[in-house]
């Protein structure tokens, strides 16, 4: 028996090494001058250097990237939990005979394949003579964003006990006012996660911004992948420190995402 | 006493709205201009009919990337679902409640990674002279091994990293899944001196069979997302042995002829092929 724990067990640590020992070794090689990146074996002691940084940050396309992932995954969230975080609401208290159907076109927005949704939008946006601004991605990715958020805000809101909204409205509270001063703030833990989870999809999301960009919106997963296909003298340190810093946002949401799933399960076994 | 409420309507009609708009315009417009010759180049260009579906069942780099991306889709949600499996009843099995919280956490790392920053980490890894990965490999030998550049093998490299992704994060799920089972059978089980491998492969996993139907049936939907990291990790080659559907049709649309009616026609049939695909085991699963 202890053989199989000792085996079960040396399975999860590694496991648990490999989900995280990858990005750690980019992060490394992120603070390593090109010559102690390119050798033969793999240097653990080194001497750092913040040069990647201080390079990648100084960097215009880099920063112009920064800013047009900012606002484009911010605005396309913030008009997503606007608008989906009522129609969630309404989904989960309200049900109709509509409602199923709803919510499957919902979750059928996300068997589109990508590529079949940017093609169009990209001739679209040519067409209108919005290709290559903000404007058309923050629209493109509120398909995203707001799917997303009705998707997970229905079962928040559905947890959300019935009694208290009923005292309330026998408090006096109008329907209006049981959403956002009841509903709200008691789902708002599940309510957060599912924004947070939007704002990733958008942040990380390649494809479309790939195709609907060129140079001036450009996102900045676009500019990483395209400082990893410099040819020769790859600049080995820039590319790792760029990844790093793409990856940086997310993984400051780690807390809240796990805190999502949690909820969702810990309910459910009730 | 009840007044005809609004929140409703107000609710859902707006967000409907903008949803209906942004899915069936492009959607619609997808197959309206597969049925021309437009290009990049020129704006316009003239009805064709079915010329370009046509072409493409005559196309054999189409042929391939239909090839590619089942291989890839059988390849990733198989992988996926026994990684996540074998990994989550471990960590039910032999890992305390505290293990279990760290576990979990480092677990979700990699499937919240951009997947350009994925597909980076491990291109680098699987560098065939600075990899760490493939270091063990030219320390013995004294050959460089590069497995993104052999037909072989650049495939499976590539899934390799999805599976890392999703297996890890659907093992804590897998994981989630088991402790909300009732204990009671599995101490039946162990009463009756069953071993901890059949107390799961027929009391647990078939108790499950429901929830993890629906963890396939996501990551079929998440499979079709494999683009990014095919584009940073291969750009489709060596050659076109990890050209997928959404590969091809993005080369020929917009690097290589800017052939948009003809992309079209391919994201039309992935289009439809997918969501009938997806409905029909939707309504299946769905009760």
């Amino acid at each position: 028996m202890t053989i199989s724990r000792f085996l079960g067990k040396a399975v999860l640590y590694l496991a648990a090494f490999s989900a995280v020992f990858p990005m750690v070794w980019t992060a490394i090689n992120a603070f390593k001058n090109r010559v102690d990146i390119v050798t033969p074996t793999p240097l653990f002691i080194f001497t750092p250097t913040l040069d990647n940084f201080a390079y990648v940050l100084g960097r215009e396309s880099v920063a112009a990237g920064l800013v047009n992932s900012l606002l484009s995954a911010g605005g396309s969230v913030l008009i997503g939990a606007l608008l989906g975080l009522p129609a969630a609401y309404a989904i989960a208290r309200y049900p109709n005979r509509w409602s199923a159907d709803i919510q499957f076109f919902v979750l059928s927005l996300r068997f589109l394949p990508p590529v079949a949704v940017a093609i169009p939008l990209m001739v679209i946006w040519l067409d209108l003579g919005f290709y290559d601004t903000r404007l058309s991605l923050i629209v493109t990715y509120t398909l995203l964003t707001l799917a997303t958020v009705i998707w997970l805000g229905v079962p928040a809101f559905a947890r959300v006990p019935k009694e208290v909204e009923e005292a309330a409205r026998v408090d006096g509270y109008g329907p209006y006012a049981v959403f956002l001063l009841i509903a709200l703030p008691i789902a708002s833990r599940s309510l957060i996660g599912a924004v947070a989870f939007a704002f990733v999809l958008v942040w990380n999301e390649f494809l479309i911004a790939l195709m609907l960009t060129t140079s001036d919106a450009k996102t900045l997963p676009i500019v990483a992948s395209e400082l990893t296909q410099l040819g020769r003298d790859v600049p080995w340190g820039i590319l790792n420190a760029s990844v790093v810093l793409l990856s940086i946002p997310p993984l400051l949401l780690i807390g809240i995402l796990s805190g999502l799933l949690n909820n969702a399960f810990r309910r459910k076994s009730n | 006493m009840k007044t005809r409420n609004s929140l409703p309507a107000v609710f859902l009609a707006p967000p409907l709205a903008i949803l209906a708009v942004l899915a069936f315009v492009p959607t619609a417009y997808a197959i309206y201009i597969s049925f021309r010759n437009r290009e990049l180049s020129r704006p316009d260009g003239s009805f064709v009919g079915l010329q370009n579906y046509l072409d493409l069942f005559s196309d054999r780099r189409f042929l391939n990337a239909v090839g590619v991306s089942l291989t890839w889709e059988v390849v990733t949600v198989t992988l996926t679902l026994v990684v996540a499996i074998g990994l989550g009843i471990l960590l039910f099995e032999f890992a305390s409640s505290r293990m279990r919280a760290v576990m979990t956490l480092l677990f979700l790392v990699p499937v919240i990674l951009p997947r350009v920053s994925a597909a980076f980490v491990w291109k680098f890894a699987f560098h065939p002279l600075y990899g760490i990965v493939t270091y063990p490999y030219k320390a013995i030998t004294g050959q460089p091994l590069d497995l993104l550049s052999s037909p072989a093998t650049a495939l499976m490299t590539v899934a390799l990293v999805d599976v890392w992704q999703w297996g890890l994060f659907f093992a804590v799920i897998v994981l989630k899944l088991l402790e909300t089972l009732p204990p009671q059978p599995f101490e039946a089980a162990r009463l009756d001196h069953a071993r901890s491998f059949e107390i799961y492969a027929y009391i647990a996993i078939p108790m499950l069979k429901a929830p993890l139907i629906s963890l396939a049936f996501i990551k079929m939907i998440e499979s079709l997302r494999a683009f990014d990291l095919i584009y940073v990790m291969t750009r489709g080659g060596p050659g076109i042995a990890t050209e997928t559907l959404d590969m091809y049709a993005f080369s020929q649309g917009f690097i290589e002829s800017g052939r948009i009616s003809y992309a079209s026609s391919m994201a039309v049939l992935m289009m439809v092929a997918t969501t009938v695909i997806f409905t029909v085991i939707w309504k299946r699963v769905k009760p």
